[in-house]
């Protein structure tokens, strides 16, 4: 009778493992075929036909429809370029240059993908609109409070996600050839 | 039963558990795509019929939408379904600073990706069919007169096309659903 019920606790303790274990890494993000840049990853393979089963499972399960690699390069951070995760009370400054690129927008989202509802009403910037200095660098700013010059609000989310978007960018195809240098830096300021 | 035996024992059942673990947490990554009711494509589905060109809502704060949309970027979807025979698809361009057209199977992987730089005359054109319809079309090719179409084959019988306009303007998004609204899928006859 212990026998048996050693079996059972031994079935059900692999099943909660198996379990627990699929759903930490889809929330956390595919494992596979991430390339990082700085501050940011890139799920190299997410918009092609040979996508890994981790990617795959994860896009299935979020209903995202994946940038395909002809069309662009979707890069999202975590965290900053110290490896800090993003934190609403802190104040960031992103840029100042972005890899080349016909268009890019960077927007700031939920853990689960989607805008965070703002009294300003701004859920991100497009490379065609934002302030820059002489020499087209440019500096936005990601804080809760309103900041000058590019302002991109953090709004009520407790933890959030940056996301670059590189559309008809020649570096689509090749997302191990994007230099750390290439990509804006996400650098803290400040904290409340 | 001595304490030795007993921690054998232990260990065999965490070495099973373990076991099991790998293989639940293998067959839930792998199963996800087969069974997800949440997926872009049945998000899609919901929306309206086949061959139907339904713009998108404007990315925003809030679940129902598609997560990591951009809001800086216009899109329309048509669902296709194979299995009465090809589609074709025209997506006119030129107003939008950015738009592109991509292909997508009905288990989510990326098909076919084009950009408005592809577009001949302001238009984005190609024809979706099945490896069986594509056969039977390359045997009543002209070998003098070659097709000038664009072919692409879906995996599956089903699946959807996505076209996404870019605004370089938030006064410009209405002009960019406006592009994206041009999208028309329509059943293409055999060759006889």
């Amino acid at each position: 009778m212990t026998s048996f019920i050693k079996v059972c606790l031994t079935c059900i303790l692999g099943l909660a493992l198996g379990i627990w274990s699929s759903r930490a890494i889809l929330e956390r993000g595919a494992p596979f075929g991430v390339v990082t840049i700085g501050a940011w990853r890139v799920a190299a393979k997410a918009g092609s036909s040979d996508a890994d089963p981790y990617t795959r499972a994860e896009l299935e399960r979020s209903g995202e429809i994946p940038l395909a690699l002809g069309e662009g390069l979707q890069l999202v951070a975590r965290r900053d370029d110290e490896g800090r995760r993003l934190d609403a009370r802190c104040v960031y400054r992103v840029g100042p240059h972005t890899p080349a690129a016909r268009y890019w927008t960077l927007s700031l989202v939920d853990r689960k993908g989607f805008p965070v509802e703002n009294a300003a009403g701004r859920y991100g910037f497009r490379s065609s609109e934002i302030l820059r200095e002489g020499d087209g660098a440019f500096s936005i700013y990601v804080s809760a409070t309103a900041h000058s010059g590019n302002w991109l609000p953090i709004g009520a989310a407790a933890p959030f996600l940056l996301v670059l978007r590189l559309y008809d960018s020649p570096l689509s195809a090749t997302a191990g050839g994007i230099e750390r240098s290439a990509a804006p830096s996400i650098q803290r300021i400040g904290c409340a | 039963m001595r304490f030795g035996e007993r921690l054998a024992s232990a260990a065999g059942h965490l070495v099973a558990a373990l076991i099991i673990a790998a293989l639940v947490h293998l067959i839930v990554i792998l199963v996800i795509p087969l069974v997800a009711p949440r997926d872009a494509y049945a998000r899609l589905a919901a929306l309206g019929p086949i061959n139907a060109t339904i713009v998108l809502e404007r990315p925003g704060p809030g679940e129902s939408r598609l997560p990591f949309g951009d809001p800086a970027l216009a899109s329309a979807f048509c669902r296709y379904d194979l299995s009465t025979g090809p589609i074709r698809v025209k997506a006119p361009t030129g107003r939008a600073a950015f738009a592109s057209l991509s292909f997508h199977s009905r288990r989510g992987a990326v098909l076919y990706a084009l950009t408005d730089r592809a577009a001949t005359h302001g238009l984005m054109e190609a024809i979706v069919m099945t490896p069986a319809q594509l056969r039977e079309f390359e045997a009543h090719d002209d070998e003098d007169n070659p097709s000038q179409d664009l072919r692409i084959v879906s995996t599956t019988n089903e699946g959807f096309v996505l076209m996404r306009a870019f605004s370089e303007l938030p006064s410009l998004y209405e002009g960019a659903e406006d592009e994206v609204d041009g999208l028309a899928c329509a059943p293409e006859p055999m060759p006889k």
